[in-house]
């Protein structure tokens, strides 16, 4: 084993820090960097994987989407104004509400907290760029690709039109193909969502600079942290019932349909249970951003740093329990229903604690004026008022008043305004002079959010009153003589305005001619992404630096300084490779230095193929969508092979300051290892849901299993069970075997493994080959089942061929085996995956 | 300031250092998944009950399981709380620096009383509800 030890000096003493780098010394490394991480120009600009660029695209994307919905507002609004107004047909109206709330939610809402992490997180943290450069990039063409197509639809008068959450027999029974837009469309863009929710986990856990402890890292940091973890719990359910959804639609398995044993509830339940923590997943970004501005407002640290944590980590617990809230009039029993309530009202104090520390930290600091804070400001006034009828919604008596009522519109667009789009305006505000090196203007500043504040006031306050008075959401039209003709078109009104406010924010973010920045730090922060200097350059930072408080730029003199000088870490590029530095999770010890992915077409390329394999099968193309979907896997393959877990020319490099660290890792030490686990810990959630669906049927029909149904059968169930265990087992050896230097046992471990693998997946598929998925839910659930465990089969064959293939050409020997240690741990959950699946299919029918 | 020294970072140590982030930051996330945990058994429990056993046979055993489900885990918490408490408490040969080691014993100890404060908002229903309807 070559030994990885870093070697040399840490933490650095202040004379190492204050030795100059001697002029032509800079120049040359300057030089060296700024060649690394050029961006490309022309058309070659869309290979770009870097941070700044792709955050940059995403966002700008975000709000191209937001904007679209907004118009199918105004376009709502319209055909609101007055009753009986002919403006929009039904039909027309009812894709028109479902892509407004399907857009903002899942095309702006939470792509947007991805792209402004892509694009502020490495900042924050002092590194090059995310760890995983080049899946940033894959996820945000996936976002493009689906987006436009989802959105795209409304043009082609095929929009989905059940509603933004879908629920059958409505959506199910919808003859077009707008449902299987939905489906399909959405899926593509949260695994994207999930893609991007793993690399930032990665990059705020392993990606900090030397020096950062965890509880020195800048709050933002918490909350993606969070946020991460959140989407990793939420996405899954909700991609599992897309699923079985489609599965419906497309092959007739009666998941959903009660008149076979299915149950429509399911559906909410695993919607809800995506949906409501999605709340919290948008809400708590934008807190983030608010924790960044209110210590810069009020020029001093935030008050009670562990009280922040607690209430992101709390609210992000909390927000869990609260998904039945949603389901309150389905008939669940009431002691149910009375869990959720509680819980609803248990999450406003975490809530409630994260405000108040604003208020507190701007009371005892010096508060500047500004129109960051001006924006924060507007958003917790609407946010509080949100949030109180929100109290009001989880009672549940309260609730059945007023269900389905504009009343629920109201409540939902005061959270969201007030919680997520005015303090993503006041991030816009504030961090516009960090991306662009220049500033917005605070006259136009100041007309937009007066427009949009007063604006939004206008429309959504009489809501409440509309909702009391009986008004349902989603109706077309109404009759003159129920009492609501003014309160719409005032609300109509108000619509507008909000929308002129939003035009002159966008003329005002896109026009030419703003002034360039003269100070770069214009807002005196204290937090590392103000260490630029004025240059533009691609680099991200110059150096590395070594952080030794919570707000460095306030505490640490001459750190920007010495910064710049590329006195700290990783100031050169001397192999010509870009590289950011990996260090321990909790104190932020210095570890490996990670050689990232740099500029590519394949990202682009896998991207536009898997999103074939999603698009074309809504037009019932399945075999086109197949090949796709096989090109797709064959361009991540090639992107994988040549681009990760290289063997590195040098085992050690000198990383500055005279600390040697190493270039290589695996296993716990790697990041791709950690991408990994927490990637399968989302796939087990997905999971875990069908099989939640499986005891679900059990405990809410009196026939599930039917009388008499046929079971998997039992025999093959254990025999393949049998030899997927082998097949892990092999696995397992084969890493081990190859660990101890013999490659050749390993070779032998790694072909076994797969011919097991493929056998014990085909014995599984034969055991239920005999069942009719069509005719009762039972067989369906048996099924779906036995289809996910054996494309997770699939998957691990693929991954075990890809290590003997590494094995055979020399890409893993027995020190470089990081791809060994991902592709087990995989196995390691593929067969807990195996066994319950067993154990449910096989065992559970004849036991319940 | 620590004075020069060679690098303390050893590569045992990084290699324990799965166990040893994912153990701290378990910790701190062990008080609310109690709760969690809580909540899903008084869910499921009542769903499971109330489908199964329904009206007919009262919820008087459901009420039971659920007092003793949140005696238990208010006792898990407490003792979670506790622990944390000692790990924040500031010991006599501290700077008044927190460390992070006492920093996640502080957020440790917050989320224990926000999750005790949870675990007994859940509990409050079958306190009240008398039947399945």
């Amino acid at each position: 084993m070559i030994d990885r030890t870093p070697q040399g000096i840490y933490p650095p003493t202040e004379a190492m820090l204050a030795e100059p780098v001697p002029q032509d010394v800079r120049d040359a490394q300057e030089d060296r960097l700024r060649r690394v991480w050029k961006t490309k120009t022309g058309i070659r600009y869309l290979m770009t994987v870097n941070n700044s660029e792709v955050g940059k695209w995403y966002s700008l994307t975000c709000f191209a989407f937001m904007l679209s919905a907004g118009v199918l507002a105004l376009l709502m609004r319209v055909q609101l104004a007055f009753p009986g107004m002919q403006f929009l047909d039904a039909d027309r109206f009812n894709q028109f509400f479902t892509m407004h709330g399907s857009a903002m939610m899942f095309l702006f809402a939470v792509p947007l907290f991805e792209a402004m992490a892509i694009l502020i997180l490495p900042a924050f943290l002092g590194a090059r760029d995310m760890p995983f450069p080049r899946l940033s990039a894959f996820g945000y063409w996936s976002f493009l690709i689906g987006g436009v197509f989802v959105l795209g639809s409304v043009l082609f008068d095929a929009a989905p039109k059940s509603g933004w959450f879908m629920y059958p027999p409505l959506a199910t029974e919808d003859p077009g193909v707008g449902s299987d837009i939905w489906l399909l469309g959405l899926s593509f863009i949260e695994i994207a969502s999930i893609a991007a929710a793993v690399e930032l986990i990665v990059g705020v856990l392993k990606c900090r600079p030397p020096g950062m402890r965890i509880n020195t890292m800048p709050l933002y940091a918490w909350y993606v942290l969070v946020v991460g973890g959140m989407i990793l719990f939420a996405f899954p359910p909700l991609i599992a019932g897309d699923l079985l959804f489609e599965l419906e639609r497309a092959l007739d398995w009666p998941f959903f349909d009660p008149a076979r044993g299915g149950d429509p509830i399911f559906w909410q339940h695993l919607f809800w249970i995506f949906g409501h923590p999605e709340v919290y997943i948008v809400f708590l970004p934008s807190v983030a951003i608010a924790a960044m501005i209110v210590p810069t407002m009020a020029q001093r640290p935030i008050v009670g740093y562990s009280w922040i944590v607690l209430s992101a980590v709390g609210t992000g617990f909390l927000s869990f329990g609260l998904w039945v809230h949603h389901m309150f009039t389905t008939g669940l029993p009431m002691i149910s229903l009375a869990f959720f309530s509680a819980a609803s009202e248990a999450v406003v104090i975490p809530t409630g604690i994260q405000l108040f520390v604003f208020l507190v930290t701007l009371m005892v600091g010096r508060v500047q004026k500004s129109l960051p804070l001006l924006w924060i400001a507007g958003g917790l006034a609407i946010f509080t008022a949100g949030g109180l009828t929100g109290i009001m919604l989880a009672i549940a008596p309260f609730d059945w008043q007023v269900h389905d009522t504009y009343f629920i519109v109201a409540h939902l667009h005061y959270t969201l305004f007030g919680g997520m789009v005015l303090p993503v305006m006041a991030g816009v505000y504030y961090f516009f002079p960090f991306f662009t090196r220049r500033q917005l203007s605070v006259r136009l500043g100041r007309w937009a959010f007066w427009l949009i504040f007063g604006g939004f006031n206008l429309t959504f306050l009489p809501m409440h009153l509309t909702g009391l008075l009986g008004m349902p959401r989603r109706v077309f039209t109404y009759q003159p003589d129920l009492g609501w003709n003014m309160l719409n078109l005032v609300s109509s009104v108000g619509a507008f305005i909000i929308a002129a406010g939003f035009l002159v924010f966008a003329w005002d973010l896109l026009r030419p001619g703003k002034p360039r920045l003269q100070d770069p730090n214009p807002w005196k922060a204290g937090t590392l992404e103000w260490s630029a200097t004025l240059s533009d350059e691609d680099w991200g930072v110059r150096s590395i630096p070594f952080i030794t408080s919570r707000y460095p730029l306030w505490d640490q003199p001459r750190l920007v300084e010495r910064m710049a000088e590329g006195r700290y870490y990783l100031p050169d590029a001397p192999e010509g490779h870009r590289e950011t530095l990996v260090t321990s999770v909790i104190d932020g010890q210095p570890v490996q230095v990670q050689r990232v992915t740099g500029d590519a077409w394949i990202t682009l390329a896998a991207a536009v193929f898997i999103g074939g394999c999603f698009i074309l099968p809504t037009f019932h193309l399945y075999v086109a969508g197949a090949i796709s979907g096989l090109l797709g896997v064959a361009c991540i393959i090639y992107w994988l092979w040549t681009s990760t877990a290289r063997i590195p020319d040098k085992e050690m490099k000198d990383a500055g300051l005279g600390l040697r660290l190493p270039t290589y890792a695996a296993g716990p030490q790697s990041v791709g290892w950690w991408a990994m686990w927490i990637t399968m810990l989302g796939d087990a959630t997905a999971f875990a849901s069908i099989v939640f669906g499986f005891f679900f049927y059990w405990t809410a029909g009196t026939d599930f299993p039917p009388a008499g149904a046929d079971h998997a059968d039992g025999m093959l169930v254990l025999l393949s069970t049998l030899l997927l265990t082998v097949s892990w087992a092999m696995t397992m050896a084969a890493r081990r075997l190859n660990r101890r230097g013999s490659v050749t046992g390993a070779r032998a471990a790694l072909v076994a493994a797969p011919l097991a693998a493929l056998a014990g997946g085909g014995l599984l598929v034969l055991s239920v080959l005999d069942l009719s998925p069509t005719s009762h839910v039972y067989p369906a659930v048996i099924c779906a089942l036995v289809i996910w465990t054996g494309a997770h089969v699939l998957v691990g064959v693929l991954m075990q061929g890809y290590c003997l293939a590494g094995l055979v050409f020399g890409k893993i020997d027995p020190d470089h085996d990081a791809d060994l240690w991902n592709v087990s741990l995989f196995w390691h959950f593929h067969v807990l995956t195996v066994l319950v699946t067993a154990a449910v299919i096989g065992l559970a029918p004849r036991l319940l | 300031m620590k004075g020069d020294r060679v690098t303390g970072i050893s590569h045992r140590q990084d290699q324990d250092e799965f166990r040893g982030a994912t153990g701290s930051l378990f910790r701190i996330a062990l008080a609310p998944t109690i709760w969690a945990f809580h909540f899903l058994f008084c869910y499921a429990g009542a769903a499971v009950w109330c489908a199964k056993f329904g009206t007919p046979g009262g919820i008087a055993f459901l009420r039971l399981s659920i007092a003793g489900l949140t005696v238990l885990a208010l006792l898990a918490i407490a003792w979670q709380g506790w622990r944390s408490y000692r790990q924040w408490a500031p010991h006599d040969h501290d700077d008044h620096v927190e460390g992070s080691h006492r920093f996640l014993g502080h957020a440790a100890l917050l989320l224990s009383v926000i999750s005790f404060v949870g675990v007994v908002y859940v509990a409050m229903p079958a306190l009240f509800i008398g039947s399945c309807l």
